[in-house]
């Protein structure tokens, strides 16, 4: 078995060594080894003080087939960081970034409200954004927990869900990689937790890194491509009855 | 939180949301943590050292991009986890004193595999996370759970009301001491009076216990007549529970711990305090009703011949599926509950996706695991021993099985093959008059030697040996049926073929639902991989009457193709570093270290680990209740007992981290015993919310969340390496800050205990608790000791290295929240002990200890062996009688239908069509993760009925549709609360085609009533319950009672096992 996390983390440290324009980040989903656990999905809510509701990431379960030949695939998805992103078409450019890493920067302060969220949310075709109502989970408790009054550090920056600035109520919120951890030397959150070992991620630059070596040796394919969204997620299987259950939803 | 920093708003948001109404200006909503908020007085800004107020706000708010708070060593502390009993350790990452973040430890083999060497450096593994499942990583919503209580709570309505007054934590303990008329103020207990422990705490003297003890035993054992007894301690009658059952031991076993979820340290800290202090042999804990006879099966199979009998036995080993080329599970899985998907999941998925392992999952729901497999088989519920008979049949007709490595009869046989292990499979069994196999064949019996030396069938003669010679290696023949002089005699191995093929291949599978083709397939593959295939079971197959033979047979499948101590076999796993100190080197040895120790004796409450013949009790068969003579913590059997006053009635329970009431099938039975008040007159619970059990209690007493606590977990065999993990304060406590022994404690289990120790003068607690000068006042007293030991480690120069200035430092300030209640630098210094303080310190820095993964393998083999005797066929079992039937039990797994206590088949009768079963579904544990952790039942809000679509198409019922589970022995598919409240079992439907047609399955965490699911009434106010807590359903009421005793569940009369699958339900409209 290879040392997974460890490699990553090397591979990390080294692209950090590198000037940021020349990095290039990726990521990559085994589905042949992802056991829908969900861990993935609890970390990055808890990493990022995610409010009800608002999941930069998600495990959708299909069951097909007939009994006794049964099929149970587990699809993780987030925010694919698309190259083309379609999502910001018709919104101000200064409203994002495009890393030169590859991450796609919502700037908290001009991506706000119900509104723009719609817009968004429809020309996503991953469903990959969220917007940040301003809900607790414990709001209806004898008292707010004190986990949920915490900044979150979307973004490298310390913002406020209780009313202090800067805030992130009522922004347009989605996966970033977790590049608050990135920039401080840690693999995102959904990839050192992932309890299959199905996460990879690194720099695709690097010929020697983990990431880059799974997508040379195993099949993988990105979720709607054909729609020249140039997505930074791709998607691991070797099996015949995974591809064909994608199928059976997708056509 | 701190106050000071969080503005105007946020404040007002507060006061109108969580200030609580007030009587005379003062704040009534105090029992709860969350009320320190409310009233302002910030609970944890207010521990907080001004000094370190500042200091956190500057380092752990940053502004700047790369200042992310959660990477540094400062605000990271070490622990374990115990959202589930995997126990995995744990990175908790703290923010302003709260946590807010948990992940895996880069250092633990549970979180990332390989591990980070046990030397690097905190610096370093702050930046590397490993993995959690997502239980683990809600444990801040257990932790900061709104509901949980800070204050002891006084039962002020009939039991089970759930309407209460807050009390001092002096008086609750002082009542519970000295007893009295402690319920006037409910209507019907004006006049009951309530004995206190000080009325059970009779036997005081170690002397006097030692000598009741002795004489006691030899009245059992028809060496003294009850009237020498009785003129030998005439004056110590009224000690005893029954004078003429001197046997039963003395008053103070009217006392009774029952514990759920309990582990090393708090088991070793409560013995100490029940057993060894207060002198009653009635402490519990909860496998039983997890899976019990998965432990026996393996202890009957390991145990050890010494001294002339059998002892000792590891009571659990896992596949190393790190080498592992095909396993199969029984009743389990890797990837949802188990031993932890943590460690094991990235095994067996790595494996799958590089080709090097299959694995197979007998299971008649498809489970996530099933969805990886080569095969999944859809198995009859109970009938996973005779899948395991069909495939040994199978296995021994086509010769499959390692033949050399089961001859091998002694330690020198075994060595001279090359393996480190060897079993009883030639070793010969005396087959008594009626047939019946007995007692191994000794040399003795032949005149040849003596009563240690065993004997097999080698070319024409038998042939006596030893089992542990190193020197003359003995091998026997497989196949013996014959005679030795007058006794008939059979091999082992013959008599496992007997049971094998007592029915055909066809006949097991028409037994099991499974078909022949699928048999032999799975027989076929097992037995492909030479020592690198595993049978693995848990709970699925043994929570079952006859669980104990269905691990048994499955077992066996594990010594045909003698995979133990394999690279890819059966493993041992690493172990740990000894936290008793009863290793030489180890500073602390805590048995031991206990002046004025009592001890205690006598029968135990559920008549376990005690032969039935061997007491005064006996008077033929069938006796009035079972007795266990092979197992032990049958918790089911306790509050039944007790209600049954069989073998004695009892007079206080101490309930802790458990909740028989919910959690134990058929559990209306233990419902109704909770609130029966003439067999439970004293009632106390130690929890962290007011549970469904505990909400019957006469008083709660708030404990500690294991983020706040200490303990000593150990690791599944699963892991390779040597492992001692350790649990320890991670933030400020949420309870009370209490005085025992003059010192200020959080108020927790510990202090429960020690405030009644010192009310009653135990021994072994207080200001000489160890010993002159060695104090046991307070918590960490006891648990840094257990630290000191693992640092020092198992002999001489396995000491961890000291922790150096840095380490020091760091120590320190990530503990810089910690208040002087829980964290003094010198008070753990002095209770750890100079010399071992700094080393101490090293694997707090850690949060335990962890051999590196280099040490895991030697060559083809596992590093850590197991290397001895497996017994194939187990004479203590053999030789035990059924205490209702008087009849033997079989030493050989065989195949068995489900049985009540009497023995008798269990029919469900007609209109039962389906059988039920629970499972785990990988977001909850049992009782105290869904769905009161929010993040989890966000994703998960409610759990189902499960069934095929065959079966609802048959019963014309539609996907979500709302039906009812109803059972023989719930008709109406009821819990009756007994406080005016009836819940239904009650779900929507999930229409699936992973399901075996005939069976249903509901997961096991929904369905609560209390546990913040319920209104709540303190000091007047009502709490309102969260309607999110209730959602789902819990069948365990509806698992049928025994239809014997009528009391209590079906149970397993070997491994003790509680059945949660052999239930018959209806499935009706709701």
């Amino acid at each position: 078995m290879e040392a997974r996390t460890l490699r990553m983390h090397e591979d990390l440290l080294r692209a950090l060594e590198k000037p940021a324009e020349r990095r290039s980040w990726a990521m990559a989903i085994d589905l042949d080894k992802c056991i829908g656990c969900h861990a993935c999905e609890v970390a990055c809510v808890a990493e990022n003080a995610l409010p009800p509701g608002v999941t930069y990431r998600k495990v959708f379960e299909v069951e097909d087939g007939e009994y006794p030949n049964v099929r149970r695939l587990f699809m993780p998805t987030n925010c694919q960081q698309c190259d083309d992103p379609p999502c910001v078409a018709g919104l101000p450019e200064d409203a994002y970034t495009k890393r030169p890493d590859g991450v796609l920067v919502f700037h908290y302060d001009r991506i706000r409200g119900k509104d723009l969220y719609r817009k968004i949310s429809r020309q996503c075709p991953y469903t990959a954004v969220y917007h940040d109502d301003g809900r607790f989970f414990t709001e209806q408790t004898p008292a707010r927990a004190p986990y949920e009054e915490r900044p979150t550090f979307d973004y490298g920056e310390a913002r406020h869900r209780t009313g202090e600035e800067p805030t992130v109520l009522d922004a347009v919120r989605k996966c970033h990689f977790c590049v608050h951890r990135l920039d401080a030397g840690l693999l995102p959150a959904c990839v050192t937790t992932c309890v299959g070992g199905a996460m990879y991620f690194g720099d695709a630059n690097d010929p020697d890194s983990l990431v880059n070596s799974v997508l040379r040796t195993r099949k993988a394919m990105r979720l709607y491509e054909e729609e020249g969204t140039r997505p930074r997620v791709w998607y691991l299987t070797g099996t015949l009855a995974a591809v064909e259950t994608c199928r059976s939803c997708h056509g | 939180m701190d106050d000071g920093g969080e503005g105007e708003a946020m404040n007002e948001t507060r006061s109108a949301t969580m200030r609580a109404p007030t009587q005379g200006g003062m704040p009534r909503r105090d029992f709860l943590w969350t009320s320190a908020i409310a009233c302002g007085s910030a609970f944890l800004a207010s521990r907080l050292g001004p000094a370190f107020d500042v200091l956190q706000r500057s380092q752990a708010t940053p502004r700047a991009p790369g200042a992310y708070p959660l990477a540094k060593p400062e605000n990271i502390i070490y622990s374990t986890c115990l959202q589930c009993h995997t126990s995995c350790p744990i990175k908790v990452k703290i923010l302003d004193g709260v946590a807010v973040k948990i992940d895996g430890p880069a250092y633990s083999p549970q979180s990332m595999l390989p591990h980070v060497p046990y030397a690097t450096s905190l610096r370093t593994a702050a930046r590397v996370d490993g993995k959690i499942c997502p239980k683990g990583q809600a444990g801040v919503q257990s932790l900061y759970d709104p509901y949980r209580i800070a204050k002891v709570l006084k039962r002020a309505g009939p039991r089970g009301s759930n309407r209460w007054v807050t009390v001092p934590f002096d008086q609750a303990i002082s009542e519970i001491v000295e007893g009295g008329y402690l319920f006037r103020h409910v209507p019907g207990e004006e006049k009951r009076y309530v004995p206190g422990l000080k009325d059970l705490y009779l036997v005081r003297d170690p002397k006097l216990m030692a000598a009741l003890e002795r004489d006691a035993a030899r009245v059992a054992k028809g060496e003294m007549t009850l009237e020498a007894f009785k003129q030998a301690h005439a004056a110590q009658l009224e000690l005893l529970l029954d004078p003429d059952h001197p046997d039963l031991g003395p008053i103070n076993n009217q006392f009774v711990f029952l514990a759920g979820r309990i582990q090393p340290g708090r088991k070793e800290f409560s013995q100490r305090w029940l057993k060894d202090a207060f002198g009653s042999v009635n402490w519990y804990e909860h496998t039983t009703i997890c899976e019990q006879s998965h432990h026996i099966a393996y202890e009957q199979m390991t145990h050890q011949y010494k001294d002339g009998k059998w002892s000792g036995g590891k009571t659990h080993m896992k596949p190393d599926t790190l080498n592992s080329e095909f396993v199969v599970y029984f009743g389990t899985g890797a990837f949802e509950a188990n031993f932890g998907p943590p460690p094991t999941s990235e095994k067996v998925t790595s494996g799958i996706v590089e080709g090097r392992l299959k694995i197979a999952v007998v299971d008649p729901r498809f489970s996530k695991t099933a969805a990886k497999a080569w095969k999944w088989v859809p198995v009859r519920p109970g009938t996973d021993g005779a899948l395991a008979l069909a495939m040994i049949r199978w296995i021994v007709e086509n010769e499959r099985y390692d033949a050399a490595f089961l001859s091998h009869a002694n330690q020198a046989a075994a060595a001279a093959g090359q393996e480190t292990s060897w079993t009883t499979a030639s070793w010969l069994v005396k087959i008594e008059r009626d047939g019946r196999p007995g007692a191994y064949l000794r040399a003795k019996d032949l005149n040849r030697g003596d009563t240690n030396q065993f004997v097999v069938w080698r070319e024409g003669e038998a042939v006596p040996f030893d089992p542990y010679d190193k020197t003359t290696p003995v091998r026997g023949e497989l196949r013996v049926d014959r005679t030795i002089g007058e006794t008939r005699v059979k091999s082992v191995f013959q008599l496992l073929w007997e049971s094998a093929s007592s029915e055909s291949i066809e006949q097991w599978a028409a037994i099991c639902g499974v078909d022949r083709e699928t048999i032999e397939q799975l027989a076929r593959e097992f037995t492909a991989h030479g020592k690198k295939a595993v049978a693995e079971l848990y709970r699925g197959a043994v929570q079952h009457t006859n669980g104990y033979f269905n691990a048994q047979a499955i077992l066996a499948l594990n010594l045909l193709v003698g995979n133990p101590d394999w690279k890819g076999g059966l493993s041992a796993g690493g172990g740990h570093w000894h936290e008793a100190g009863d290793k030489p080197g180890q500073p602390y040895p805590l048995a031991e270290l206990h002046p004025g120790k009592l001890g205690s004796f006598g029968v135990p409450l559920t008549r376990e680990k005690t032969h039935y013949e061997a007491t005064t009790l006996f008077r033929g068969y069938p006796a009035p209740r079972p007795f266990y003579p092979l197992t032990s913590n049958v918790y089911q059997e306790v509050l039944p007992s007790a209600r049954a006053r069989y073998p004695y009635p009892i007079k206080a329970l101490f309930l802790h981290k458990g909740t028989p009431a919910l959690s134990v099938p058929g559990a209306q039975a233990q419902i109704d015993a909770l609130v029966d008040l003439e067999a439970i007159p004293l009632f106390f619970a130690c929890d962290i919310v007011v549970g469904e059990s505990s909400m019957y209690a006469d008083y709660v007493f708030p404990d500690l969340s294991v983020w706040e606590r200490w303990g000593m977990p150990h690791t599944t065999p699963d892991v390779p390496t040597k492992t001692s993990k350790v649990r320890q304060p991670t933030v400020a406590p949420l309870t009370d800050t209490v005085t025992v022994y003059g010192e200020k404690v959080p108020l927790c289990m510990e202090a429960v205990m020690l405030a009644i120790a010192e009310r009653l003068g135990m021994p072994g607690f207080g200001a000489d608790g160890f010993g002159p000068g060695m104090p046991l006042k307070r918590p960490e007293d006891y648990y840094l000791k257990m630290v000191a030991n693992i640092a020092a480690g198992d002999g001489p120069g396995d000491a961890v290295p000291e922790a150096d200035g840095e380490e020091m430092a760091l120590f320190l300030a990530a503990r810089r929240h910690l208040p002087k209640t829980v964290f003094d630098p010198e008070r753990w210094e002095a209770a750890a002990g100079k010399a071992h303080w700094r080393r101490v310190v090293y694997v707090l820095n850690r949060g335990g200890r962890y051999e590196d993964f280099a040490r895991a393998y030697e060559g083809a083999r596992v590093a850590h062996r197991f290397g001895k005797l497996f017994a194939l066929y187990s004479e203590p079992v053999a030789l035990a009688r059924h205490s209702l039937t008087g009849e033997r039990f079989s030493g050989i797994p065989v195949y068995e239908p489900v049985r009540d206590a009497a023995g008798r088949a269990v029919e469900a009768g007609a209109g039962f069509d389906f059988s039920l079963i629970t499972y785990k579904d990988i977001l909850g544990g049992q009782s105290r993760t869904l769905p009161n952790n929010y993040w989890l039942s966000q994703i998960l809000g409610e759990n189902y009925v499960i069934m095929n679509a065959r079966d609802a198409k048959r019963l014309g019922l539609a996907d979500g549709a709302r039906v009812r589970l109803v059972s023989p022995t719930n008709r109406e598919g009821l819990w009756d609360l007994r406080n005016g409240e009836r819940v239904s079992v009650e779900g929507r439907l999930k229409v699936v085609e992973g399901m075996r047609p005939g069976t249903v399955a509901v997961s096991w965490h929904f369905g609560h009533w209390a546990y913040g699911a319920a209104d709540t009434v303190v000091d007047g106010e009502k709490i309102p319950g969260d309607p999110r807590r209730r959602a789902g359903l819990c069948p365990n009421v509806v698992m049928m009672l025994d239809p014997h005793l009528k009391d209590v569940c079906l149970t397993d009369p070997i491994g003790g096992s509680a059945s949660f699958y052999d239930t018959r339900v209806a499935v009706v409209r709701a």
